[in-house]
């Protein structure tokens, strides 16, 4: 059975998709996550998908899903490394990825989760398009 | 519009597969990566549906147009329930329940055209195109192949996805062998249909072959046949004619004979024709046998110098025969070789009519080559070869005024062939012709039973005795005594027939059947008492009465040794006569008994007989003549073979069963040329064969004569 890996960096969680997910890999993968959150008692989820070359609006779903279900199990979700004619399609389709924290790339991310954890700072250091990112608190 | 791909959508990895074929090709026919991404997701969004809604699909990748912009067009097909609410979706308004109700709309908005056909129950087709870049060189069919290449040789980053690439590749073209091993079911099923009907036509053919073949068998039998019944007749008028020209009833006419000779003419021509016929139906029926012997050229020559000098009644022409004196002798049949000369010679001589006729004869090598050139009218190079085939004749003036049976040559050329030669022809209009004969020197037998057939035919020379008279063989060591005895006979019945010694006497009795056997035994010569005992003690001969005639006085001797008479020397002529008349005078009242149904037949042959000494008495059919053999019991019977209803071979069959007529000797009289098998039979039978042509030759109280002889009632 394939998964795609989960890496456990300190407070955070790792997950790079290096390959095209079929719906079901998706599905898996985002149980796995949750499950790993918990286990983990993770705060911070970082998602790179810069090998991906298609995000079509089921796996865009699927990232808005590991947000909101992550940000229920008291972590943050940032993607990060989406490529611009990605982005570009997503908007195209349709799909905002609302409730989704983007940055650019991976150590990007990681200050994004940092800040939003460790210091008081909302929304100073985000360099992502996502000024609305936590409505919810 | 020039299809590119088909991918074939049956699981959730082959969406994923769909998408990257999407995004490989639309790079490698030209889109920006950007193009390739909105082509590849709205791919995704499609298929999915297709998978997720309808189970599966396939989804198709072409390209439209010929002229740039050329339009790339994804043809996404599942057979599912359709879409219940098309507007609705297509409108924004619906929500999915799976996804975010943005796989339609959102795929409308990365293409440049969509289009949704979608029939309930049906099944729904997608079709998204979208325009190529203006820069991009045009997509054609020549081009496609390298494409295709280009997008196999793009790897996947993913190993599985590529195994699942390759995975459905592999299918299509497990696919694509299982649909070639249909056609070619489908071609073996046509070509065994062919081959059925192949081998049905052979069968007909062979029926076909059958057919001809059984077509030409009757063909030479029915020749065969007829030509033996023309014979018959042509045999009686022959004979007859024969007899009125020797004038034994009474001198004809001169005009009356000029008219008969004219018959005789006539009847010899279609005797010639019918003889030629007949010999072309027995070549082609493989029944002319070779009788091979030594000759030489010399004297084949001599012969036909001879039979054709006869007919060469025009002064300006010439007949030339080659000396031929050093060639050497040939081992052929030198009947049919004669035959073959004799062809070629009396056309020469029909067709020449001045300058001259020249025979020769060259070896070389194991063959020799025998010419007839002409100076007459020649054959053109077209005819040259029609002229050996049956019935053919040039049409010519001189061909007009002179007739052939047009067989001549093609039976030479068959004759020649069953020699293991051949025949050929030269020829210049106007200047004339040259036929040849080329034969091997020494003849092989095609077969090796062919040559078993002269083996046993002992070539000695004959006695022939005169039919008309009474055979005596005389024994005696004396020329003098000999040409004493031949004074006494002269002017009777008897014929002596001389035999200086043991030895000769015992040669010539293998041939000659004597009524009676004088016999000198000189004072010296024990080897004559010997030859006494010897005759005596031989079944075949004990019935041949002998005379002892000798100086020596030992009457009771020649008694105890079988001398059925007994003379001193020196004997006078009376006393010789009387001792003969003694020994062969029961013999003289003899019947003979004649059955045939042909009235003609039965009285040629009482013709031949009127000069013997016999009671001829006659039976026109099998069944009387069968009756009279009972009533009679004639020493000798003659029987034709071919009769209407009790045949000659039934006659002969009832004559043996029957204890009274069982040892009479029978002579069967034919006209029909019997086959060795026939005569085999009849000679079971007890039966000497004797053929009616002989009352057209004239040699019949020869042939009379000879079957009387070995019957033992000869007089």
């Amino acid at each position: 059975m394939e998964r795609i890996p989960i890496l456990k960096m300190g407070e955070f969680v790792l997950v790079s998709i290096q390959v095209d997910m079929h719906d079901q890999l998706a599905m898996t993968l985002q149980d796995d996550l949750t499950a790993q959150i918990v286990r983990s008692r993770a705060k911070g989820v970082l998602i790179d998908i810069s090998a991906l070359e298609i995000v079509d609006s089921f796996i865009g779903r699927m990232l808005g899903n590991i947000a909101s279900m992550a940000r229920v199990l008291d972590a943050e979700t940032v993607v990060v490394g989406m490529r611009p004619a990605v982005a570009i399609t997503l908007v195209e389709l349709g799909m905002a990825l609302p409730g989704v924290k983007t940055a650019l790339n991976v150590e990007r991310g990681m200050e994004l989760l940092r800040a939003t954890l460790g210091t008081p700072v909302e929304t100073g250091r985000a360099p992502a398009e996502s000024p609305n990112g936590h409505p919810q608190n | 519009m020039l299809p590119i791909l088909t991918v074939k959508i049956t699981s959730e990895p082959d969406v994923v597969l769909a998408r990257q074929r999407a995004r490989q090709l639309a790079r490698l026919v030209g889109f920006d990566a950007q193009d390739q991404t909105r082509i590849a997701t709205a791919v995704s969004e499609i298929a999915r549906n297709a998978y997720v809604y309808a189970g599966g699909g396939h989804v198709e990748f072409l390209i439209e147009g010929q002229t740039a912009p050329q339009l790339f067009a994804v043809r996404v097909v599942d057979q599912g329930p359709g879409i219940p609410h098309l507007d609705v979706v297509l409108s924004g308004q619906y929500q999915s329940s799976t996804g975010m109700g943005l796989g339609l709309v959102g795929a409308r908005r990365l293409m440049d055209v969509f289009d949704v056909d979608s029939t309930p129950g049906c099944g729904t087709t997608v079709v998204m195109r979208k325009l190529l870049p203006r820069r991009t060189p045009l997509v054609t069919a020549a081009g496609l192949p390298s494409l295709l290449d280009a997008l196999a040789a793009t790897r996947s980053d993913d190993p599985l996805t590529e195994v699942r690439s390759q995975n459905q590749e592999l299918l299509r073209t497990l696919d694509e062998l299982r649909r070639r091993q249909l056609e070619l079911a489908r071609l073996n099923g046509e070509l065994e249909d062919t081959n059925r009907g192949v081998v049905a036509l052979y069968a007909e053919l062979d029926e076909k072959a059958d057919h001809l073949r059984r077509a030409d068998e009757l063909k030479s039998r029915f020749l065969s046949n007829m030509s033996h019944e023309f014979r018959t007749p042509l045999n009686s008028i022959l004979a007859l004619s024969r007899i009125l020209l020797a004038g034994s009833d009474g001198p004809l006419t001169v005009e009356q004979a000029r008219q008969v000779q004219f018959v005789r003419k006539a009847a010899d021509e279609l005797l010639e024709l019918v003889n030629d016929l007949l010999d072309l139906a027995k070549v082609e029926a493989g029944k002319i046998v070779v009788r091979p012997g030594e000759f030489t050229v010399d004297r084949l020559f001599g012969a036909l110098r001879g039979m054709l000098r006869p007919l060469l009644l025009n002064p300006a022409l010439d007949l030339v025969f080659d000396d031929a004196g050093d060639l050497p002798p040939v081992v052929s049949d030198e009947s049919k070789v004669s035959q073959i000369l004799r062809n070629f010679l009396s056309n020469a001589l029909k067709f020449t009519e001045r300058g001259e006729i020249r025979v020769g004869a060259r070896v070389e090598g194991p063959r020799i080559t025998f010419t007839v050139r002409d100076t007459g009218i020649g054959i053109a190079p077209e005819d040259q070869e029609t002229i050996f085939k049956e019935f053919n004749q040039l049409d010519h003036p001189l061909q007009r005024r002179v007739r052939g049976t047009g067989l001549g040559l093609p039976l030479s050329r068959r004759l020649a062939e069953l020699l293991g030669g051949h025949v050929g022809v030269e020829s210049t209009v106007g200047v004339g012709s040259t036929f040849s004969l080329t034969l091997p020197l020494v003849y092989v037998p095609a077969a090796p039973g062919a040559a078993a057939d002269v083996a046993t035919r002992d070539p000695y020379v004959e006695w022939r005795t005169d039919p008309g008279r009474i055979p005596i063989l005389v024994v005696d060591d004396a020329a003098e005594t000999l040409l004493l005895y031949q004074g006494f006979v002269r002017g009777t019945g008897f014929e002596l027939v001389p035999a200086r010694t043991v030895p000769e006497a015992r040669q010539l009795l293998k041939t000659v059947r004597p009524a009676a056997i004088v016999l000198d035994i000189p004072p010296t010569g024990e080897d004559g008492w010997a030859f006494l005992a010897e005759l005596k003690s031989d079944d075949d001969r004990r019935d041949i009465p002998v005379m002892v005639v000798t100086e020596v006085n030992d009457e009771p001797k020649a008694r105890a040794l079988g001398a059925a008479a007994y003379a001193r020397k020196p004997v006078d002529s009376a006393a010789f006569l009387d001792g003969l008349r003694a020994l062969v005078g029961p013999q003289a009242g003899k019947r003979i008994l004649i059955i045939d149904d042909d009235d003609v037949a039965r009285y040629l042959l009482r013709s031949a007989l009127r000069e013997m000494p016999y009671v001829v008495s006659e039976a026109s059919s099998g069944l009387h003549g069968l009756e009279r053999a009972r009533t009679e019991h004639p020493d000798l019977i003659f029987c034709d073979l071919r009769m209407p209803g009790v045949d000659g071979a039934e006659v002969l069959r009832m004559l043996r069963e029957d204890p009274a007529t069982r040892d009479i000797p029978v002579v069967v009289n034919t006209v029909r040329q019997l086959t060795p098998g026939e005569r085999a039979e009849l000679e079971r039978a007890g039966a000497a064969v004797i053929s009616k042509e002989v009352f057209a030759t004239g040699t019949a109280a020869v042939e009379i004569r000879r079957v009387l002889t070995r019957a033992g009632v000869a007089v």
